[in-house]
């Protein structure tokens, strides 16, 4: 249940810090959700990098099929990796060590 | 424990924080990964849908409202009440779809792209800045800011450009910045400067003045008058005005010239392609179907993405006029309103000397200037490179301009310095012309308009409603002693320097010739009864006849007879050397391939065409024989220059057994019979490796490979192959790399002027955007579309969104 209540906490304050402010402060929110929520170490790490693969790929997709992919074939072409696999991998794991380090600093006490 | 567990849970999350938010260079560039691939942010945001939402925004600097509609094409028609709004507008929306490419070409003509990419671009860099680039940009800054019409002008087109760019967020910034992580500065009119002096360089910085005092110590004069004639008499002038010219010329005092004679180890700097040129043209009311003059032009420039070009339609009170124009400067280029049309072609001529320059000693603090010591002026510039520490460099300006190669540059020794003359350094107001051709009734204005005009050098073509054609060959030109310009200066004589200039009114020009028809094609300008004397770097000798002949043979010419004009494949090169170069060929020991290779071409009927297949057998028995032809300039550790095509066809019939025709490397004494069937043999070598490498037909669009490049170095993802005939020296000058960047026709008619036109590309700048290069397969099947040339805006039709901009209140 917990790791449901971090997952969805994550998605929605993240996806709001990121409506206006850079895209770090994603890490912020999954920090802060991680801390409150209290998921262990590794539960943590997988909610925290889950939630926000979801909100990235989501959005990701939506302006996708909005665009008809025009820009993500072009982009496909100039990275080395699929354009969906890399912001999954990207915002995935910044969020995962965000949430891991939350959890983290509320176990310590 | 614990407490080492949050630490490394925390440094790993901020390190990984750092290291996506910036860019690396690992061999390969990577952008900063976080930024860019964030779909709140990042490139995602770039991506655009075909259609766009109405706004109302809000622009400082506006005394009024403006209306802008995009059409179809995305092409802004703008509506102004007066000309600051109309100029601040066009600025913004020009930011709006062009913004990165404006100021990266701004940034190469300033030399500073190593800011942008690194240290590979520095060499680049330095080149500019020792061209003098920026000095040339501030001075025409100077005399644009001298004139209250320019400087309203330009100072509205840089604050419209500034509002736009002071509204982006990082969400909001054209993707190359996020891919090279970097943000736009604020534009200055300076900029303005560069954009044309970018311009200049293009079209103007060609020149073999090096080469040429080369080749003279090396083969002696008559050898260079054969190889390099200033003109190649192959009959077409621009203007043909024969026993007319009935002015009294500029002389100078008859101060023989001294030739030089030496050998100079500079390499010299890269030069433009000798392919980029320009075709226009006129046709009067009595050649054509409505009794309406015809105007044309395709300038044939780099094949880039965003385009070269950006159409716009700008109307204000006393304007109404619809073009291309430059991204980075005001007004429309290329272009009609609604009583004329004009448009440009290179002019070609050799605006560039080199003066030899003798310093007193190391310092280079004084050079020798008739006798006295002159103080030199050293300017530090200074390269601020991306991921690496700035760099600094000492240019030392003399009179003639900045000293170019040194031991530091290019140079291989202390004691030759070569300083650069350009006519772009000169202070000049070619904006005013713009202005003053946008606003254009009939000739006197064009005439008036072109007075302005100094640098580059262009054949401008006018046409009028009612009904003058006109051609007029404007820019400033120094009055030259025979050979003066060809070779390098000795720059220790004042009497050597440029002493005066053609006045305007003795430029090369015409208007309504009985043939009824004006055109130009970079060929020579002018009769032998012209008295100045004109040296370039070369002259056009196929594309200008082409056109002539067939104007001279059309009647009741309508707009589509133009612009099927304008897609003409005829390879007049071909049809004059091929015939003599199968006569050379041996076909007694023939294989199967080149049995095949010479029927095909036996046959042709001399059309580059998309899918000729004689057409890639003859462009690469060309390529394979020219170089075999000159080996002798190819292998030399001395700079040397080419001779035209149309000098080595010449040779090649009228002189086989030149001593240059014979392969230094083999010890056999080869003629021209000899090289021309061994250079047939290696043609027919490259197609058969070509076919069995691609596994397809040569068919001359495939084998000649038409790329659209982006401007950063043809980065593949935004970059496009596409199938399309021509080649260079035919009307469709389209080789490959660069062609016809533009295509305008318009028909002058009294009671409406119709226009036509087409570019390869498309007015978004953005690569995430339907119209980054929607227009690219209507240029490459070689049809144009209408444009909506309406004087009101509520007659403009397909509007796909409409922008307001009003005053802001402040």
């Amino acid at each position: 249940m917990k790791f449901v209540i971090q997952l969805l906490g994550t998605i929605v304050v993240c996806f709001i810090l990121q409506s206006f402010l850079p895209w770090w402060t994603m890490a912020v929110g999954a920090f802060t959700v991680a801390y409150l929520v209290g998921n262990k170490g590794l539960l943590a790490f997988v909610a925290g990098f889950v939630a926000v693969a979801i909100l990235w790929l989501g959005m990701a997709f939506y302006i996708d099929a909005l665009t008809h992919s025009i820009l993500t074939e072009k982009i496909n072409r100039l990275l080395p990796l699929n354009a969906f696999v890399a912001t999954l991998i990207v915002g995935g794991l910044v969020g995962g060590f965000a949430s891991l380090t939350g959890s983290l600093i509320r176990d310590r006490r | 424990m614990k407490v080492v567990k949050v630490g490394l849970s925390l440094v790993i999350t901020v390190a990984l924080i750092y290291f996506l938010n910036r860019s690396w260079n690992f061999g390969t560039p990577i952008p900063p990964l976080g930024k860019f691939l964030d779909p709140f942010g990042g490139f995602w945001q770039n991506a655009e849908v075909k259609e766009r939402e109405n706004e109302t925004l809000l622009l400082e600097g506006l005394t009024d409202e403006v209306i802008i509609h995009y059409d179809s094409l995305l092409i802004p028609h703008v509506f102004a009440k007066n000309d600051e709004d109309l100029y601040l507008a066009q600025g913004f929306i020009t930011a709006q779809n062009r913004l990165w490419q404006m100021e990266f070409q701004t940034h190469a003509a300033a030399g500073r792209i190593s800011e942008i990419i690194g240290a590979a671009a520095l060499d680049y860099d330095r080149t500019q800045r020792r061209r003098g680039m920026v000095f040339a940009a501030e001075n025409a800054l100077k005399s644009m800011e001298g004139d209250p019409v320019a400087k309203a002008m330009v100072d509205s087109y840089t604050r419209g450009i500034n509002q736009y760019i002071e509204s982006l967020s990082y969400k909001d910034l054209p993707l190359e910045y996020k891919l090279l992580n970097y943000s736009p500065e604020p534009w200055t009119n300076l900029k303005c400067g560069l954009l044309l002096k970018n311009m200049a360089l293009t079209l103007n910085i060609g020149d073999k003045d090096l080469e040429m005092t080369n080749a003279l110590k090396l083969f002696g004069k008559d050898i260079v008058e054969l190889l390099w004639p200033d003109d190649e008499m192959m009959g077409d002038p621009i203007v043909d005005n024969t026993g007319n010219w009935k002015f009294e010329p500029v002389t100078l005092d008859s101060l023989p010239l001294a030739l030089p004679d030496e050998l100079i180890t500079i390499t010299p700097l890269e030069k433009p392609s000798k392919d980029v040129g320009s075709n226009n043209w006129a046709v009067s009311g009595s050649k054509t179907h409505t009794g309406s003059p015809i105007l044309c032009n395709d300038p044939h420039l780099n094949l880039t993405l965003p385009s070269i070009w950006y159409v716009i339609h700008l109307q204000a009170p006393g304007v109404n006029v619809m073009g291309a124009s430059l991204p980075g400067s005001p007004a429309v280029i290329s272009g009609f309103n609604d009583s004329i049309a004009w448009g440009v072609t290179n002019a070609q001529r050799d605006l560039v000397d080199w003066f030899k320059i003798e310093f007193k000693d190391q310092n280079k603090s004084e050079y020798l200037s008739d006798g006295q010591w002159k103080a030199a002026r050293k300017v530090i510039e200074k390269f601020s490179i991306k991921g690496a520490d700035p760099f600094y460099d000492t240019i030392t300006y003399t009179h003639h301009g900045p000293v170019t190669f040194d031991e530091s540059f290019h140079g291989d020794s202390e004691l030759k310095s070569y300083a650069f003359r350009w006519i772009a350094h000169d202070p000049s107001e070619e904006i005013l012309t713009f202005y003053k051709l946008n606003r254009g009734k009939n000739h006197d204005d064009y005439m008036e308009a072109l007075n302005h005009y100094a640098s580059p050098a262009q054949n401008f073509v006018f046409a009028s409603t009612s009904g003058d054609i006109a051609m007029r060959i404007q820019g400033k030109f120094p009055v030259r002693r025979k050979f003066e310009g060809k070779y390098v200066l000795d720059g220790t004589k004042t009497a050597n320097e440029w002493q005066a200039f053609i006045p305007n009114d003795q430029n090369v020009m015409y208007k309504n010739p009985v043939r009824g028809f004006v055109s130009s094609a970079n060929q020579y300008p002018a009769d032998a009864t012209y008295p100045y004397y004109i040296t370039a770097t070369s002259y056009e000798a196929y594309r200008n006849r082409r056109i002539n002949k067939l104007l001279t043979e059309m009647s009741d010419i309508t707009p589509r007879d133009m612009m099927e004009m304008q897609l003409d494949h005829y390879n007049l090169k071909a049809a004059e050397s091929l015939p003599a170069f199968l006569s050379y060929v041996d076909t007694t020991t023939f294989s199967q391939p080149q049995r095949n290779a010479y029927r095909i071409l036996s046959a042709w009927d001399y059309e580059n065409s998309i899918e000729s297949e004689a057409a890639s057998y003859y462009e690469a028995w060309w390529d394979s024989l020219f170089p075999l032809v000159w080996d002798e300039i190819k292998n030399s550790k001395i700079a040397l220059d080419y001779p035209t095509a149309y000098q080595t066809i010449k040779l090649l019939k009228e002189k086989p057994d030149l001593s240059f025709f014979d392969v230094v490397e083999t010890p056999e004494i080869e003629t021209a019979r000899d090289i021309v069937h061994q250079a047939f043999i290696k043609g027919v070598e490259k197609i058969e490796t070509w076919k069995a490498e691609k596994k397809k037909e040569p068919h001359w669009a495939d084998y000649k490979d038409t790329f659209i490049a982006h401007l950063l170095q043809g980065l593949p993802a935004f970059s496009y192959h596409v199938e399309h005939g021509g080649n260079h020296d035919i009307v469709n000058a389209s080789n490959g790399r660069s062609g016809p960047s533009w295509r305008m026709v318009v028909s002058l008619e009294k009671t409406k002027v119709r226009a036509w036109g087409v570019y390869p590309g498309g007015q978004s700048g953005n690569p995430g955007s339907p119209y980054y290069n929607s227009m690219l397969s209507t240029w490459a099947t070689g049809e144009h579309y209408p444009f909506q040339f309406e004087p009101e805006a509520n007659k403009i039709k397909t509007v796909i969104s409409s922008i307001t901009l009003k005053p802001a209140t402040k």
